[in-house]
């Protein structure tokens, strides 16, 4: 027996970091009985402990949860949890296209801000209900009317019905439940009309293959159903459908409206892809759902094991990463400097991040990350184009015709007064001004075209300090411009360093040669004897830098009772040194490799 | 276990007047006089019977009483501690028998009771003649009541030995080898020279972290460690050991105990006890075992301790260490070739540039014991 369409809600938690979305999520599952007080942990939803530890939610969940409201009725709910950043904006909007509303949680004491501000406009521009939730009002510090007004002002949402809540002592969760029951409207579809089914997110399970989270539009779809992915044109025969409470519940069929999970004995993620439509295999629809995006890596980066030994397991990580991660594609990549290692793609900075400190942390690895790259069409002489996503690949510079770099179309809402910070820095960044809106008195949308480059610098972050944390940032890929690209390259005692050479505009070449120079000399230490650290094109130095050598290192008292204690210390100092790369006779730190990011211009 | 016997009795006396900014040294500000270092008194000198009833004692070489700052007891407490050790062991002349003291606190009638009841070595925590100096350190003398201290120690000692330190914030080159030449003028017969390093949990530390204090400049810090070394030959001192200076026959015979695998025992909060045999040495402080090392273990730190001294280890010593120590023969020849030890008179002896960069020497010792 099917769900009455009618008593259905489908709604995802969307918030700044830290206002609280794992919070109220977790009191939902408390209060609605889902999960037994008893185990409850915090941030139910975020299964990988860096999810936990960062706050952040990488992968999507979504939970069904039975509601019986003051009208005596039950509803099923539907709470779609969303990654929040901006390198997963795709999976992020495909799971809001599975919802009919979103609670848009703001804290009471800090109000609205910049990623409030562009998960509320996600939310808004896929015509989502929006209930907005002014969370930790127990503290003494809320100030829920100003908050309100806030709301109202800087995203045009009425507010007069926000839900007042405390995710921490639970009081609000239960209007909070009423207001999604009776404001967020029931999803439309037709349970007799031919499958259609939008996959939100995905997985690989060692016992059952992969599973798809699924929204079905039209239709139903059951164990046993022959079904087939529209975009990749995969067919299947259903293992299992059912509902995650947060435990998965089979059942015997997901029709209209209805948010669940589907088995379905793949072997490859990459055949079952978020965004893409399921349909029967025989009689389903020709039209896909709208949105289908092919994830496309962005962000390239060489990562090697600082122990050459440790190359075979970071092959074997990286494929065990990749049966859950479509967008992480790579390839063996030799270097110098650093010997055997990968060539990794991201979707962007944060997806790196992320990667690499699950290989280290859930593999056991110590990585060595180059500076992260882009692809560049380097189009030699005689026409052939070369992509390029290492540096060190660069073609000679006599047989390059013309390079083009991947731009970017970026959006940066901010509030009026910040309009001539980002201008300068986004100028600073080789951007081009296309044009700017208001959206409310106390909210600016500018639009800029930009090299992924420049963004993948520490662009981020600068555009974060020199706004005050108030700029959010959402952006997409444009198509590629040429650009007087060169390659420069970092020599440290005289050697070239290839694992260091990035490539860079020929108006930045002299200022990020000098400023990468002096931070390299304060990140390499001082060793036994001087290392010369030179930036260069083409054989021409631009900038160079002294490492002096080491002068004084000892640890001058050593008594009785300090022995055990200095010799500890030299231990210690020992470890420190297994955690640097040798490079010739150079020990150099891994922050070395990344100084680029953090160029000051 | 069996052990082989003490040699070095260390006794820890952990009252001072007040804190100092850069010490990490288990210390307790406290009023003179207070009950409470009577009664530690006490402790430590039932302790001292109880080694010597034990057998213990029986070939105690040399004794240290540290700090702290032991004289800050008072000489009542001194000469308590002093007399017991007396009668718990032969502290006869032979026995070099050190009392710390700072400038503050030390008083000619405490100078002549130590000296009636046996001590022959009377190190002063002088750090710096320098006033300024010595107000950035947090100390409680200035440079008038060092020269003071000293004067009343050597109208009794003729071992008397101060500590400087260098690389002080605010310190001058010229100032700190002004210090040296006062030391050197006065005629003291043993010289400490330490650059102040920020240990954890300082003030100092608190202080650097905050921005308040700038880091000590390590070329600062070497170029006056070098013009240390060259004053104090020139003025007849022999460098036995990177920081330690004497004139002929004042080297520390305890602290050159510490540095050539003598076993010692500790006495009172905080000191260390080394108990060793030929297989296993242990150390172990306020009753926890600290350090718990096996026979190749016991042989690297030997090595690494030993190239803290001018005379450095024997070509013999090291071809006993090497049977344990597989990588022994490659590390020492890189560290000739890096300049850091030479060959000289059947000896690897550390140099200059050794005795400055000594971390990268030990740990390169200590790291001798793995393949």
């Amino acid at each position: 027996m099917s769900q009455d369409i009618s008593h259905i809600r489908n709604f995802s938690i969307i918030a700044h970091i830290d206002h609280g979305k794992s919070t109220i999520s977790d009191r939902i599952l408390e209060q609605t009985g889902t999960v037994a007080a008893r185990d409850m942990q915090e941030q139910l939803l975020d299964t990988m402990d860096i999810e936990r530890e960062r706050g952040i939610t990488i992968k999507s969940q979504a939970v069904r949860v039975s509601y019986t409201a003051d009208d005596g009725q039950t509803y099923q709910l539907n709470l779609i949890d969303t990654p929040g950043h901006v390198d997963f904006t795709y999976e992020v909007s495909r799971s809001l296209a599975a919802c009919e509303g979103a609670v848009l949680v703001v804290d009471a004491t800090q109000g609205v801000e910049a990623q409030t501000v562009a998960n509320a406009m996600l939310a808004i521009n896929a015509d989502l209900e929006i209930i907005p939730l002014i969370n930790k009002i127990d503290l003494p510090a809320a100030e829920p009317e100003r908050v309100r007004e806030d709301i109202e002002e800087s995203l045009a949402v009425p507010a007069d019905d926000a839900v007042l809540a405390s995710g921490k002592t639970g009081q609000g969760i239960h209007d909070l439940l009423e207001s999604i029951v009776y404001n967020i409207p029931a999803p439309q579809g037709d349970a007799a009309a031919p499958l259609r089914a939008l996959i939100f997110d995905s997985f690989f399970d060692a016992y059952r293959g992969v599973v798809a989270l699924v929204r079905v539009i039209d239709g139903h779809i059951a164990k046993g159903d022959q079904v087939r992915m529209m975009a990749t044109g995969t067919q299947v025969l259903v293992e299992e459908v059912g509902a995650r409470k947060p435990v998965e519940e089979p059942l015997p069929e997901l029709s209209a409206g209805e948010v669940g999970y589907l088995v379905t004995g793949l072997k490859d993620v990459r055949q079952v892809k978020v965004g893409d439509t399921i349909t029967a295999a025989h009689g389903g629809v020709d039209e896909p759902l709208p949105g289908y995006r092919e994830a496309k890596p962005m962000v390239f980066t060489g990562l090697y094991p600082i122990d050459g030994d440790q190359y075979e397991p970071l092959k074997e990580a990286l494929e065990k990463l990749s049966l859950n991660d479509p967008a992480l594609v790579w390839e063996p990549e030799t270097s110098h400097a650093l010997g055997f290692g990968f060539r990794v793609g991201f979707l962007g900075l944060l997806h790196m991040e992320v990667i690499k400190e699950r290989l280290e942390r859930e593999f056991n690895l110590d990585l060595l990350a180059t500076a992260p790259s882009v692809e560049y069409h380097v189009f030699v002489k005689g026409g052939t184009m070369v992509a390029l996503t290492s540096p060190q690949e660069m073609p000679d510079p006599g047989t390059i015709e013309r390079i083009e770099e991947p731009y970017l179309k970026a959006k940066v809402l901010i509030p009026p007064d910040y309009v001539g910070a980002v201008m300068d820095l986004t100028v600073a960044r080789r951007g081009t001004f296309v044009t700017m809106n208001y959206l409310s008195p106390t909210t600016v949308e500018m639009i800029w075209e930009i090299p992924l480059s420049e963004l993948i610098l520490d662009f981020f972050d600068k555009l974060k300090s020199n706004t005050k944390g108030y700029a959010s940032l959402d952006y997409e890929f444009m198509g590629y411009k040429e650009a007087a690209l060169q390659k420069l390259d970092i020599l440290l005692g005289g050697k070239p360093v290839d694992a260091l050479s990035f490539i860079v505009h020929k108006d930045k070449a002299y200022d990020r040669g000098r400023v990468l120079c002096e931070r390299l000399k304060e990140i390499i230490p001082r060793q036994m004897f001087e290392v010369p650290i030179q930036a260069a094109v083409g054989g021409r130095v631009l900038a160079r830098q002294t490492v002096k050598a080491k002068r004084k290192d000892v640890l001058a008292k050593c008594y009785g009772g300090d022995i055990t204690r200095k010799r500890k210390l030299l231990e210690k100092q020992k470890a420190g040194k297994k955690r640097m790369k040798a490079i010739g006779n150079v020990e150099v730190p891994q922050e070395a490799f990344m100084a680029i990011l953090k160029v000051d211009d | 276990m069996g052990h082989d016997p003490y040699r070095a009795l260390y006794i820890h006396v952990p009252f001072c007047v007040s804190h100092c900014a850069y010490c990490d040294f288990t210390t307790c500000a406290m009023e003179a006089g207070a009950p409470v270092i009577d009664e530690y008194f006490e402790q430590l000198i039932s302790r001292i019977r109880e080694l010597s009833r034990a057998g213990e004692l029986a070939h105690i070489e040399t004794v240290y009483i540290g700090g702290g700052t032991p004289t800050h007891a008072g000489a009542k407490n001194l000469a308590s501690l002093l007399y017991a050790l007396g009668v718990s062991m032969r502290l006869s002349p032979e026995v070099e028998c050190s009392v710390e003291a700072n400038p503050e606190s030390l008083t000619e009638r405490l100078v002549n009771d130590m000296w009636a009841l046996g001590a022959n070595r009377l190190s002063i925590g002088v750090q710096s003649f320098d006033d300024d100096v010595l107000r950035t350190l947090g100390r409680a003398h200035d440079g008038k009541d060092a020269h003071r201290a000293i004067a009343i120690a050597q109208g009794r000692f003729d071992n008397v030995s101060i500590d400087l330190m260098c690389g002080v914030p605010g310190q001058t080159p010229k100032s700190f080898e002004q210090d040296v030449r006062t030391a050197i003028d006065l005629g003291v017969a043993h010289i400490s020279i330490y650059p102040l390093t920020i240990e954890e949990h300082t003030l100092f530390a608190r202080m650097v972290r905050a921005g308040q204090l700038e880091e000590p400049d390590e070329d600062v810090q070497a170029d006056m460690m070098e013009a240390s070394a060259r004053l104090l030959r020139q003025a007849g001192y022999e460098r036995y050991e990177v920081a330690s200076y004497a004139r002929e026959g004042y080297q520390s015979r305890h602290n050159t105990a510490y540095w050539s695998g003598v076993p010692y025992v500790g006495v009172g909060t905080s000191a260390t006890t080394m108990t060793q045999n030929a297989q296993r040495r242990m150390r172990v402080q306020d009753g926890q075992v600290v350090d718990d090392l096996d026979a190749v273990e016991m042989a690297a730190e030997d090595m690494m301790l030993a190239m803290r001294m001018a005379r450095g280890v024997s070509f013999a010593e090291v071809e006993r260490a090497a049977l344990l120590l597989p990588r022994l023969n490659a590390v020492l020849d890189r560290a000739c070739a890096q300049g850091l030890i030479v060959r000289e008179d059947g000896r690897f002896k550390p140099t200059e540039w050794g005795w400055l960069c000594g971390n990268e020497l030990y740990g390169a010792l200590l790291d001798s014991a793995t393949l």
